[in-house]
């Protein structure tokens, strides 16, 4: 029904996509996985009109066609759910489902709300979600709102006579257990109607919905399987190339702390986002923080980084007590900050890789007080080798390299400055198994060197499996403190009940 | 995958990976083309001429470069530089040479003043430097009661040393402007300040999580804006030989044009001097060859609009404006 054959694309002096062809064919589910920096995402945009193709051809039922724009992908039957979301939250479900898509429902130059309402409530009623379409799409939880993107997409089948292909970009990286199997619930009804490409790092989730299996590895398609043929296990191999060891999370690496404190906090708060939190990190500790959103952690690892200062309470590092103002504070006390958004506060992606390294310790690049550029590559190019970052050259600039390449890019920089304490905020959000390996072995690395990290992450199991101690907020206090020795890791369940 | 990729207008392959020279090109177009208009064009004479405006316009769009690659703007230059002229005017014949560096201050702190408060007090830098310029122009008015100030025999010789012509009868102009150029480039390479400022223009979130001290460097910035604009204005002063409230009207939208046709994205971290001095040549070349072939000079500032808005058009990065205001 739908076909990819040779599609390849570059960027540059990268090449995304090599000659990948893969097919979907009517009422099946088709997963999709493979590494960051595999092609994924490149060749989601390829598909929905968002990026066209340096070679190759997409064909429907045959013919090939040429999606120029998402507004051409549609008419073919192809839409997208993205990861992020693309709701407008100050609208209502009914305005949201039909955005850009009013004409039907225009009568003498006005909208006709009502039946745009009651049309709302049937694409609603295709995805099982019982919600008055006249509610503003933020009033609804993410669950929900991923429900009605994904009744949006629906939508088309009454603009279009091609079968339907929804995209669907990591829909369940932040979404909860119950939530995800009513996804899978809804998709298996609406298989009738669609075929879906699942695209995901969750292997087992994807392994479950799935019909058939695409793994990709460096923008190629390195493997065809039936889902029911092939394990999770088989699946990660296949994806990194390479054999998978036993202990993800490195936990044998797991060694004690020292005993001196570096990082220290009494009762500290922040007026209206936390209260009263209180731990002292060591060198070598791993210091995890659970919650959920507004639980009070995010605010947490900002205030230990000079974003949000107390505004009482009080933090002491390296046994000075400090209020870090600003970040440049936090970096002269030693304290380096992995963001969650590494595109938008790790890197400066159109400087080059060297620049971006030596950005919190410019000063080891220079001499006599001028910046010596063969000093600042070598170094780039030690740390580039020592985190087996994938690029061409020191020059590159960032924009170029992968999620994990990036990522590790990132580290370097904390790395080359020698920071003793870390925050890391969801280090490993978006990154694929393997590069998620890789940043596990350099946090323990990092930790047995004696680097002091607090760490924030997407999954409870990735806070239990890579932590020393684990803090649980809920609603702005610290409700529990969980020790978390390498053999005897507390279980989910009993941090869950203090998170909820 | 890496997202969130510099959006500039796509010419397609070729033309994409042509565009960076697209300036130099263009420089070399506009010669060949006035001197085919009007032949005589292309001689050394005129050249001179060409070279002295572009110093000029350089000298002021030098440090505007620093400020757009920021991100933000200076409107405040062309008031700057003609407060300047006033300046050097009225100090000359009190303190001799030391009116030089001494006006060069003072334009160094109306820079870094509008930079204050615009980073510490939040306004816009657009509001922030036209407030400036209201201010230098105010001032510019009260000192002679809105009127000229002639640099007398003594000023005229101690003035020398721009006005003059020097080194094989290149006028000095065109070597205080080359230097000007020489310490611009190496600042943005080998100096904080460049690495800096082209890190917060090119990704200030990441700027200030790598602990960089963004608000000294922005005000910073406009300080080096307003330093240059002054000197601008010395230079002005002692070629006209007076200085006065409005002797560098009509400079700012030249000046701007010369950074932005240059090559520098208005909305910041693409860019450098080295594309600012093509950006001037081109501005100068198109100012004297439209007199040249004969353009009235307020059209001139028409066919300045259209370039600067095609120049946009061409190098702006539209992924950094997210939705355009």
């Amino acid at each position: 029904m739908l076909e990819l054959d040779k599609i390849s694309k570059s960027f540059g002096a990268v090449r995304a996509l090599r000659d990948v062809s893969l097919e979907v064919r009517p009422h099946e589910v088709v997963g999709l996985i493979g590494e960051n920096g595999a092609g994924k995402s490149t060749l989601m945009r390829i598909l929905s009109g968002s990026m066209r193709p340096d070679a190759g051809a997409i064909l429907i039922d045959g013919r090939q066609v040429v999606l120029r724009d998402p507004k051409r992908a549609n008419e073919y039957g192809i839409a997208m759910v993205f990861q992020e979301q693309s709701l407008l939250l100050n609208m209502s479900v009914a305005e949201n489902i039909f955005l850009a898509q009013e004409k039907p429902f225009m009568r003498l130059g006005a909208i006709d709300r009502r039946r745009m309402i009651e049309a709302a409530r049937a694409c609603l009623a295709k995805v099982g979600l019982d919600v008055d379409p006249a509610m503003k799409a933020g009033e609804l939880d993410f669950a929900a709102r991923q429900m009605v993107e994904l009744a949006k997409a629906l939508a088309l089948e009454d603009r279009t006579d091609a079968p339907l292909t929804i995209l669907l970009d990591e829909p369940t990286s932040i979404l909860e257990a119950k939530d995800v199997a009513m996804l899978f619930e809804r998709m298996r009804a609406l298989k009738s109607r669609a075929s879906f490409i699942f695209v995901s790092h969750r292997l087992e989730e994807v392994l479950e919905i799935s019909d058939r299996v695409y793994v990709m590895k460096d923008g190629e398609v390195v493997a065809e399987r039936l889902a029911a043929g092939v394990s999770a296990p088989d699946l990660h191999a296949m994806m990194v190339g390479r054999e998978v060891k036993g202990e993800y999370y490195r936990e044998a690496r797991q060694s004690p702390p020292r005993a001196d404190v570096v990082l220290e906090a009494r009762g500290l708060s922040v007026a209206g986002a936390f209260r009263d939190v209180s731990f002292a990190l060591r060198r070598g500790e791993v210091l995890g923080v659970a919650g959920v959103i507004g639980s009070g952690r995010e605010e947490l690892t900002r205030t230990l980084f000079g974003f949000l200062p107390q505004t009482s309470g009080t933090l002491l590092i390296d046994g000075r007590e400090t209020v870090l103002k600003t970040p440049t504070q936090a970096v002269a006390a030693g304290i380096g900050y992995i963001p969650r958004e590494r595109r938008i506060e790790g890197l400066v992606t159109d400087i080059s890789i060297a620049a971006n390294v030596t950005l919190a310790r410019l000063d080891l690049a220079m001499r006599h007080g001028f910046i010596d550029h063969k000093r600042e590559k070598s170094i780039a190019e030690y740390w580039i080798n020592r985190l087996r970052i994938k690029t061409p050259s020191a020059a590159q600039l960032c924009r170029n390299l992968s999620g994990g390449n990036q990522q590790k890019v990132v580290l370097a920089r904390w790395m080359a400055a020698r920071s003793h304490i870390l925050i890391l905020d969801h280090p490993t959000r978006g990154l694929d198994v393997g590069a998620k390996e890789e940043v596990y072995d350099l946090i323990r690395d990092l930790s047995a060197a004696g680097a002091a990290i607090v760490l924030t992450s997407d999954t409870l199991e990735e806070t239990i499996g890579l932590c020393h101690t684990i803090l649980v907020m809920r609603d702005g206090a610290v409700t529990a403190r969980f020790d978390a020795p390498a053999r005897a890791k507390p279980k989910q369940v009993a941090l869950l009940e203090h998170m909820v | 995958m890496a997202g969130a990729a510099a959006q500039q207008v796509s010419f397609g392959g070729l033309a994409d990976r042509l565009r960076p020279y697209t300036p130099l090109f263009l420089l070399v177009f506009l010669i060949a083309g006035v001197n085919a208009a009007e032949p005589g064009f292309a001689t050394l004479t005129t050249l001179s001429v060409v070279l002295s405006d572009a110093s000029i316009l350089f000298i002021l769009a030098a440090g505007l470069t620093f400020v757009i690659m920021l991100g933000g703007i200076d409107l405040s230059v062309q008031a700057a530089a003609s407060f300047a002229s006033m300046i050097v005017a009225e100090l000359l014949p009190r303190v001799d040479y030391a009116a030089f560096p001494a006006t060069v201050l003072v334009g160094l702190a109306f820079g870094l003043a509008s930079g204050f408060v615009h980073v510490k007090l939040r306004i816009p830098s657009f509001i922030a430097t036209l407030a400036a310029a209201g201010v230098m122009t105010g001032l510019s008015l009260l000192m002679e009661d809105g009127r000229t100030v002639s640099l007398l025999d003594q000023g005229r010789e101690e003035s020398a040393w721009i006005a003059g012509a020097w080194l094989f009868g290149v006028p000095n102009v065109i070597v205080i402007a080359a230097l000007v150029g020489a310490g611009g480039m190496l600042a943005q390479r080998y100096t904080r300040f460049g690495r800096y400022s082209a890190a917060i223009g090119a990704g200030e979130p990441a700027a200030i999580a790598a602990g960089i001290p963004v608000d000294r460097y922005k005000i910073l910035a406009f300080g080096v804006s307003g330093a240059f604009a002054a000197l601008a204005g010395v230079v002005l002063a002692a070629r006209l030989s007076s200085g006065s409230p409005d002797l560098a009207s009509q400079l700012l939208l030249p000046a701007i044009a010369a950074v932005i046709v240059g090559g520098t994205a208005i909305t910041g971290g693409v860019g450098s001097i080295g594309r600012t001095v093509v950006g001037a040549l081109i501005v100068s070349i198109v100012r004297i060859g439209m007199t040249f072939v004969g353009v009235d000079i307020f059209a001139q500032q028409i066919v300045f609009g259209a370039a600067l808005i095609f120049a946009v058009f061409v190098t702006i990065d539209r992924s950094k404006i997210g939705v355009l205001k």
